[in-house]
C-alpha cells in the first residue's frame, strides 16, 4: 500500500535539499473527489500533495511544457524537476529520454506503483452512481475501491470502473525511477493486453469503417488529443503550418502552390488524415497513458487507433515503448526477419 | 460533316466503367528504372498509375500515402528495391517496417485493404512492373472508386 506521507517526505526531502527545483504532482482538485495536477517549489507545500485512483494525469506532459519554457527563456533554469510517476508517466518519460527529449540527470522520478488496481474512468464511475458524484475515491485493498459519498461509503471491485488502460495494463509499477513506492506489480489479469483492439479487429471491414465514419465525423478538430499527449511535443504541427501562415499579402499562386497535407476544416475526410496521422507518428512511442481518449469531448476511442498499432509493434517487432532506453526507436530500426509476405 | 469524336460524346453510352487513379511512389534506383524498362521494351500495361519518382522507398512518408488516398487516389502503391539491393543500404528495410504499420491502420480503420499495396521491382524486371500495375488496376476496377478517405470538396 502506498503512503502518501512517503511520497510528501520525499518530496519535501528533496526540494529542502535544493536537489530539483520544483516536483510536479497531484493536489485536491476543487471540483468533487478528483485530484488535479500541481507543481510545488517550496517543502512546505509538499504537504498538499495526494495519492489516489483519481490521479488521472500523464504529468511527463509537464516535463515537455517546462522544457519548452526553458528553451524560450534568456535565463533558462536547467535544474532538476522531481515527477510523481505512474507505470504509464514512467514510461512515457523513458521514450522522452529515448528520443533525448532531456538527460536523465534532468529529471527525478518518484516512482508510485498502482500495486493491484490503477486509476478510475469519471464516465464509468458517473454511470455506476447514475450521474452522483463521489466526494472521495480511495484505494480499498488489492483489487477495489472506496468510494464516499454523501449517503455512506461503497466499496466497489477495481474491475467496474477502472480506465479501460488500467485493465490491460502490462507494466503498473514504473520501471523507470530514482525512488519507488508501493508493491511492484506487472500484468493484473483484468484483461488481456490489447483486449480493445483486438475485439475491435473482430469487426468485418464495413463495420469498422462505419464506426471510424461515425468518430471522424463527430471530431470537432478542437485538437484536445495532441494537447494533452506527452508525445505530440513538435513545435510545428503538420495540420497547423505556423510557420507558412497565410497573410493579407500573401498571393492566390503562393496559396496554391503550398503543400497542405490537410485542411482545418473539421470533415470527415480531413479528421482522418488527421487521426491517422497522429497515429502513425505514435506508433512505438505511445505509452498507453489513455489521455487523449479522456479528453476528448466526442468520446472518439483514439486509444484504440494507438493500442492497434503498439499490438503491431509488439507481436510483429516485439518492440515496447518505453521499455528499454537504449533501444534505438521502433521506427529506426529493422530486422531481417520484418515482415515481408505483405509486399508483392 | 460532323466530327465523329463529337458524335460519339454526345451519343448516350452504356455506363462507364470506373477508371481507376493509382499513385505509384517509385524508388529512383530500382523501380523507376524498372517502369522504364517495361516502356522501352513495349510492354503492354495500363495507363491508370501515375509514376511518382522518389529518392527511395524509404523517404515515403505516411503522410504521403494518406494525402493521396484524401485526394482521391483508387490505390496507391509504393515499390522499391528489392530487400538488400537499396542504393542507400537499409531505406527499403525502413520502408518495410513504416508501411506495414500503415497498411495495418488503414485496414483496421476499414479501408479496403488491397488499396494499398508495397512491391519490390528491381531495373531489370520490367516484366514484373507491369503486371504489378495491370494487377493493381485490375483489382481497383473491381473494388470501384475509393470514397472512404477522399476529401469531399
Amino acid at each position: 500500500m502506498v503512503k502518501v506521507e512517503d511520497i510528501q517526505q520525499c518530496a519535501a526531502g528533496l526540494l529542502e535539499k535544493g536537489q530539483v527545483k520544483s516536483v510536479l504532482g497531484f493536489r485536491r482538485g476543487t471540483a468533487g473527489a478528483m485530484a488535479e495536477p500541481c507543481t510545488i517549489t517550496e517543502a512546505a507545500e509538499a504537504g498538499t500533495l495526494v495519492w489516489d485512483p483519481t490521479c488521472l494525469n500523464n504529468l511527463a506532459l509537464y516535463l515537455v511544457k517546462d522544457r519548452k519554457q526553458q528553451a524560450a527563456s534568456k535565463t533558462p533554469d536547467i535544474r532538476p524537476i522531481g515527477i510523481v510517476a505512474k507505470g504509464c508517466d514512467s514510461r512515457a518519460v523513458a521514450v522522452l529520454l529515448q528520443e533525448n527529449y532531456f538527460k536523465r540527470e534532468e529529471v527525478f522520478v518518484i516512482g508510485v506503483s498502482c500495486e493491484g488496481t490503477g486509476v478510475i474512468d469519471p464516465k464509468k464511475v458517473a454511470t455506476l452512481l447514475k450521474g452522483r458524484s463521489p466526494s472521495r475515491v480511495e484505494f480499498d485493498g488489492a483489487d477495489g475501491f472506496k468510494l464516499t459519498l454523501r449517503g455512506g461509503e461503497m466499496q466497489v471491485p477495481a474491475r467496474e470502473i477502472l480506465a479501460d488502460r488500467c485493465l490491460e495494463c502490462r507494466a503498473a509499477s514504473p520501471a523507470l525511477n530514482d525512488v519507488v513506492f508501493g508493491e511492484p506489480s506487472g500484468e493484473r489479469g483484468y484483461a488481456t493486453p490489447f483486449h480493445a483492439a483486438k475485439e475491435a479487429l473482430g469487426a468485418s471491414e464495413t463495420e469498422r469503417w462505419a464506426a471510424w465514419e461515425h468518430h471522424f465525423d463527430r471530431c470537432l478538430r478542437c485538437f484536445a488529443c495532441r494537447s494533452v499527449c506527452p508525445m505530440c511535443y513538435c513545435p510545428e504541427c503538420v495540420v497547423d503550418s505556423t510557420s507558412f501562415v497565410i497573410e493579407p499579402q500573401t498571393s492566390a499562386e503562393e496559396k496554391a502552390n503550398r503543400i497542405k497535407w490537410c485542411e482545418r476544416s473539421p470533415n470527415t475526410s480531413e479528421s482522418a488524415v488527421y487521426h491517422l496521422t497522429r497515429a502513425i507518428h505514435l506508433a512505438g512511442r505511445c505509452v498507453d497513458c489513455g489521455e487523449c481518449e479522456r479528453v476528448c469531448p466526442v468520446n472518439i476511442p483514439l486509444r484504440l487507433l494507438n493500442t492497434m498499432l503498439e499490438m503491431e509493434a509488439f507481436e510483429m517487432f516485439h518492440y515496447q515503448a518505453g521499455h528499454d532506453l537504449s533501444q534505438a526507436s521502433l521506427l529506426s530500426s529493422f530486422r531481417d526477419e520484418d515482415p515481408n509476405s505483405f509486399i508483392r | 460533316m460532323s466530327n465523329p469524336s463529337q458524335t460519339t460524346a454526345t451519343a448516350p453510352t452504356a455506363p462507364q466503367e470506373h477508371e481507376p487513379r493509382i499513385v505509384a511512389f517509385q524508388c529512383k534506383w530500382c523501380t523507376s528504372a524498372g517502369s522504364d524498362l517495361a516502356g522501352v521494351s513495349r510492354i503492354q500495361y495500363p495507363a491508370n498509375a501515375v509514376p511518382i519518382q522518389v529518392m527511395c522507398s524509404g523517404m515515403v512518408s505516411p503522410m504521403y500515402v494518406l494525402s493521396a488516398f484524401n485526394k482521391g487516389a483508387d490505390g496507391v502503391l509504393v515499390s522499391g528495391c528489392h530487400p538488400g539491393d537499396c542504393h542507400y543500404m537499409k531505406g527499403n528495410f525502413f520502408a518495410r517496417r513504416k508501411l506495414y504499420l500503415v497498411q495495418k491502420l488503414l485496414q483496421f480503420i476499414g479501408l479496403e485493404s488491397d488499396r494499398f499495396r508495397m512491391s519490390w521491382i528491381s531495373a531489370a524486371e520490367g516484366t514484373k512492373y507491369a503486371q504489378v500495375i495491370s494487377d493493381f488496376v485490375r483489382d481497383m476496377k473491381a473494388l470501384g472508386p475509393q470514397r472512404k478517405l477522399k476529401a469531399k470538396r
